[in-house]
């Protein structure tokens, strides 16, 4: 739903001959900032949790891993354990296993500052197919839907990973019921940046999310897109101004190959 | 009884020898006109040469009345672009004096200097105040030849302009739905055609423009940065007249002529763009099935009933279309209607009344094999104005009057097909009642001093039927109300009092001083880059409540060379309560719950202008600076400290050369300059998910590289008879093809993946066009 207005950019360049170059801007530096990431699936583990620091604009992506911090993932029926770091900046769940209904929380604690979160892995809802749909329109020759049907009752957040030829496509696509609750999921993955050939292989994880997770997400796509009138930095459901997202979530995959 | 009277006249003559009470006092009414035309004269200048300090302006339809002592008067009515008047009358009863005044514009630099309109900057006490010459506003060049009253008006210090592409303007750091854009009294919701690169208003429809930037008289209300007020031509009452254009990517045509010879006239303007016509060229199949044109209707009839009644139907409709390959369409425009009763109840007294309506609504369609949506979103008004102007007596000027508005918005439908993959959805309406009683008198206490003075008392209900929500402090719903049909959910009084003195200091010198405080009850919540067309009007609510602005202002004026050249420049604080920003991340998007998404604070803008123009000669334009700050400060934003708002602007300059270079050439030059808009950039970056994050500090931290361009155009008068006339209109925009940012993006470098890179969008570079006119 989010996506309709692209159209007013083709529009524009259709158009008006808009011309681009590349320009130098003196932007401020501002201190690191942790970043925590964290997933928590009702799929079997180990889990991971990383934890790395932002740099300034000018750096190269190479982002400063967080290490020696004390991570601990419990559950609301007592279940805990502090996870182990397996390579710098990344930490990993041994005993933990994600079940549909249950809420998880993680703590992180480092350079004397608690970091807090909290997810719930919501009603598992299956993916049971995916469909290509041939387009006549503008935008890729077709598509792919991802169908499942939406429990009814609103509140029903999806979050769908396409992966073609093992490679991850950038960002996710985000589903929610506010004008199909109770159908079948009928909107396809619209994925403009890359086409799909004969004998690609495309995997699609389907994610329920809960709120929390859900608004991250969508407003981290807000983030990346620029299209906002005033960027922000996303809504994170982690404590203590810290940036990324902790999300416990369903999982399920379908394969399919482009004919 | 009789005695008494007589006796008190007797003794008030005892009083004073010279007071005016002593004498039998006529009233000179009527109505002044173009001798060609017949349309009213808005604004022309009746002045009595026997006595000092006393003159009137006809009104906006053109009626004048002046109440004075029995006796023999010089009579001198004069107006910008034409030829003075000059009457004996004799006054020893009320007399009806129409009066036709003949164009001037051949010989504008020979007008006799004593003209008293010359020096209105000086002597009005108006403050902010701008009216637009129709005839200058012709000869400037704009983008594609395609004269835009809106985009010659943020030529004037004070009001800036949204940037390449945007008809939305700001006026003394106000937002850009802090503007009253009037129609012939209707209000125009959105004032722009394709996505902002015209406006709506075909200048070829229309008679006068003025804008008061936020010390409007009372009987203006309901925004709080500026009142812009439009009027349409009547039409011709004298003959049949075809007029047109043909440009690049527009043309228009207009027809006027009388009705009822002297009593009634109709005047008819259409205009299109074909620029979906060059889409047909295109060699990709989606491109040639895309559209992409507007098109926009004026229609206006006037018919003087009797000597004491004149009635007024206009009507205005628009609207653009934009699809793509048919998976993707949207259309919107606005509608508006006035129906307008003049009628003079005696010769001091004019009433008018008028039914207005006025509607914008748009609809998004979406074609999938799937899904197949629309999505249509209204907002509309019905308006009934009743006003009085009493010429109490040469010194008072009063008038007063009621409003009142029924506004219906319609968020948000979503209609699907059967059997789409999408649940049609509807929105609540939301309706509000606005009404106000105002009343204004424009005081000409002595020689030197003339105040307009007034109060707007103005109240604001939302009404049912529709449920209410609130909010706690994470945005989520805490109780819902249930209102019925009509039930008012709320009110807000707001006491509206505003004033503005001028003070004059010699013949050509002056100070004006003014207050003004406005309200606002309706929103418009945007969340793009610039204005769309899809951005939502919100009513005030329990939750959202009406703004507040407080002006206040001081001015000096001062004429040079026998009023040929003006000067004036105006400081100005506002202070505004009530503002109205979103929260990070905000779903904006067919939110029943749109309210659980707004942040509310304080804003304050301040700033001076300066502005000097040469009126006459072969040899005209102005020039304009602004230095001003806008800022805002709400809890959640920033920590709660001061930031600029997106439209601030520091520095802000304008430059309008006109000349005349034979009687068959005129040519025309602008160039403006302005700092950055505020924007938000990135000041580091993460990762998360897989992607390079940028990683954001503070909201409008930074600025968009200053904005200037300079357009020149040319006028070439063909033939010009009572018979034809025709035009060719030659223009640049842009000249030095400088490349103004449209957008700054960052992004991964194309060449260097581990680094990130700002790009810069910009949308114009030399924009050259040509354009024939015509008249017959």
């Amino acid at each position: 739903m989010k996506k309709i207005f692209f159209p007013f950019l083709i529009i524009n360049a259709l158009l008006f001959s808009s011309c681009t170059k590349v320009i130098n801007i003196d932007l401020n530096s501002k201190d690191p900032q942790i970043v925590i990431e964290g997933n928590i699936s009702d799929q079997p583990g180990p889990y991971t949790i990383s934890i790395t620091q932002s740099v300034n604009f000018s750096q190269s992506n190479s982002f400063p891993a967080v290490t020696g911090a004390s991570v601990t993932v419990s559950d609301n029926l007592g279940n805990s354990e502090v996870l182990t770091e397996v390579s710098p900046g990344i930490y990993h769940t041994t005993t933990t296993q994600g079940v549909s209904g249950r809420t998880y929380y993680m703590t992180v604690v480092t350079n004397n500052k608690t970091y807090l979160a909290q997810s719930t892995i919501p009603t598992l809802v299956t993916l049971d197919t995916l469909i290509l749909e041939p387009n006549n329109s503008i935008g890729p020759p077709f598509y792919i839907i991802p169908f499942f049907l939406d429990p009814v009752g609103s509140g029903n957040y999806y979050r769908c990973i396409e992966t073609i030829d093992h490679v991850r496509v950038k960002g996710s696509f985000l589903y929610d019921d506010q004008f199909n609750d109770g159908l079948v999921n009928g909107q396809p993955i619209l994925n403009f940046s890359d086409s799909l050939n004969p004998g690609d292989t495309v995997i699609v994880e389907l994610q329920c999310v809960d709120k929390a997770s859900y608004m991250y997400f969508f407003s981290l796509d807000q983030t990346i897109s620029g299209q906002s009138g005033a960027p922000a930095n996303p809504v994170s459901n982690i404590s203590n101004s810290a940036l990324g997202y902790f999300s416990a979530h369903t999982s399920r995959k379908k394969i399919t190959v482009i004919p | 009884m009789k005695i008494f009277h007589h006796v008190f006249l007797f003794s008030l003559l005892l009083l004073s020898s010279q007071s005016a009470f002593s004498q039998t006092k006529y009233t000179v009414s009527g109505s002044i006109k173009d001798s060609k035309t017949g349309e009213m004269l808005i604004g022309a200048v009746v002045h009595i040469i026997e006595t000092k300090n006393v003159g009137t302006a006809s009104n906006e339809y053109g009626f004048y009345s002046i109440t004075l002592p029995e006796g023999e008067y010089t009579l001198v009515v004069s107006m910008l672009g034409y030829k003075s008047i000059t009457d004996k009358i004799s006054l020893h009863q009320n007399i009806k004096k129409d009066l036709a005044m003949g164009d001037s514009s051949k010989a504008l630099d020979e007008v006799v200097i004593t003209d008293e309109a010359k020096d209105a900057n000086v002597t009005d006490p108006q403050m902010g105040a701008q009216k637009l010459d129709m005839k200058e506003a012709n000869k400037i060049p704009v983008l594609f030849g395609e004269k835009d009253i809106l985009k010659t008006i943020q030529l004037l210090p004070g009001i800036k302009s949204g940037g390449d592409g945007g008809s939305g303007f700001f006026v003394r750091g106000g937002a850009a739905d802090q503007n009253l854009i009037l129609l012939d009294e209707a209000p125009v919701y959105n004032a722009s055609h394709l996505l902002g690169f015209f406006s709506t208003f075909n200048s070829d429809a229309i008679k006068d423009v003025t804008v008061y930037k936020g010390n409007a008289p009372a009987q203006y209300g309901g925004r709080l940065s500026s009142v812009l007020d439009i009027k349409m031509n009547d039409g011709n009452n004298q003959k049949y007249h075809l007029s047109g254009g043909i440009g690049l990517i527009s043309s228009k045509l207009n027809i006027e002529g009388p009705i009822v010879k002297d009593k009634g006239s109709f005047i008819i303007s259409a205009r299109r763009t074909y620029a979906d016509v060059f889409l047909k060229l295109s060699q990709k199949e989606t491109t040639r099935n895309s559209s992409l044109y507007f098109y926009d209707l004026n229609l206006k009839a006037n018919y003087q009933v009797n000597e004491k009644n004149r009635i007024f139907i206009s009507g205005y409709f628009g609207r653009d279309k934009l699809g793509l390959a048919n998976a993707f369409g949207i259309d919107w425009g606005n509608a508006t209607g006035t129906i307008r009763w003049n009628h003079f109840i005696n010769e001091r007294l004019f009433s008018n009344t008028s039914l207005i309506f006025s509607n914008y609504s748009y609809k998004i369609s979406i074609s999938g094999s799937t899904a197949s949506f629309d999505i249509t979103s209204k907002i509309r008004d019905y308006n009934l104005k009743h006003e009085y102007q009493f010429f109490i007596n040469p010194k008072n000027n009063l008038r007063f009057g009621i409003n009142c508005i029924y506004h219906t918005v319609t968020p948000g439908q979503v209609h699907a097909s059967e059997g789409s993959a999408i649940n049609p959805i509807k929105l609540q309406d939301r309706f509000g009642l606005e009404n106000a009683v105002y009343a204004s008198d424009q005081w000409n206490i002595s020689d030197r001093l003339n105040i307009t003075y007034g109060v707007r008392l103005s109240s604001f209900s939302p009404l049912g039927k529709g449920d209410f929500y609130s909010f706690n402090a994470s945005g989520n719903v805490s109780d819902t109300t249930s209102y019925a049909a009509g039930k008012i959910v709320k009110t807000y009084f707001n006491i509206e009092p505003r004033i503005s003195a001028g003070f004059i200091i010699n013949e050509s010198s002056s100070i004006k001083i003014s207050y003004a405080r406005n309200a606002q009850s309706l929103h418009l919540l945007s969340n793009s880059v610039s204005t769309s067309p899809t951005d939502l009007w919100v009513m005030s609510s329990a939750i959202v409540k009406p703004e507040i602005a407080d002006q206040y202002a001081l001015g000096y004026y001062h004429n040079f060379r026998d009023n040929s050249i003006e000067f004036s420049t105006e400081v100005y604080y506002k202070s505004m309560q009530n503002q109205i920003d979103f929260k990070n991340g905000a779903n904006t998007q067919a939110n029943e719950l749109i309210e659980g998404e707004l942040l509310f604070g304080v804003g304050r803008a301040y700033g001076v202008e300066f502005f000097v123009k040469k009126k006459y000669g072969k040899f005209t334009g102005w020039v304009g600076y602004t230095l001003s700050k806008s800022e805002r400060k709400i809890d959640q934003i920033n920590n709660g400290s001061w930031y600029p708002v997106k439209q601030d602007r520091t520095h802000d300059i304008s430059v309008v050369a006109m000349y005349d270079l034979t009687p068959k050439w005129s040519l025309a030059a602008t160039w403006v300059f302005n700092t950055g808009s505020a924007v938000t950039f990135p000041s580091g970056k993460y990762t998360v998910d897989g992607q390079v994050v940028f990683l954001y500090t503070e909201r409008n931290g930074y600025r968009m590289p200053a904005y200037h361009r300079m357009d020149i155009g040319a006028t070439w008068q063909r033939k010009k008879t009572d018979k034809f006339e025709s035009s060719w209109n030659f223009s640049i925009y842009n000249v030095y093809a400088h490349e103004n940012a449209y957008t700054i993006s960052f992004r991964e470098d194309p060449n260097d993946p581990t680094k990130t890179q700002a790009v810069q969008t910009s949308l114009f570079r030399l924009i050259p066009s040509i354009s024939y006119n015509f008249r017959f």
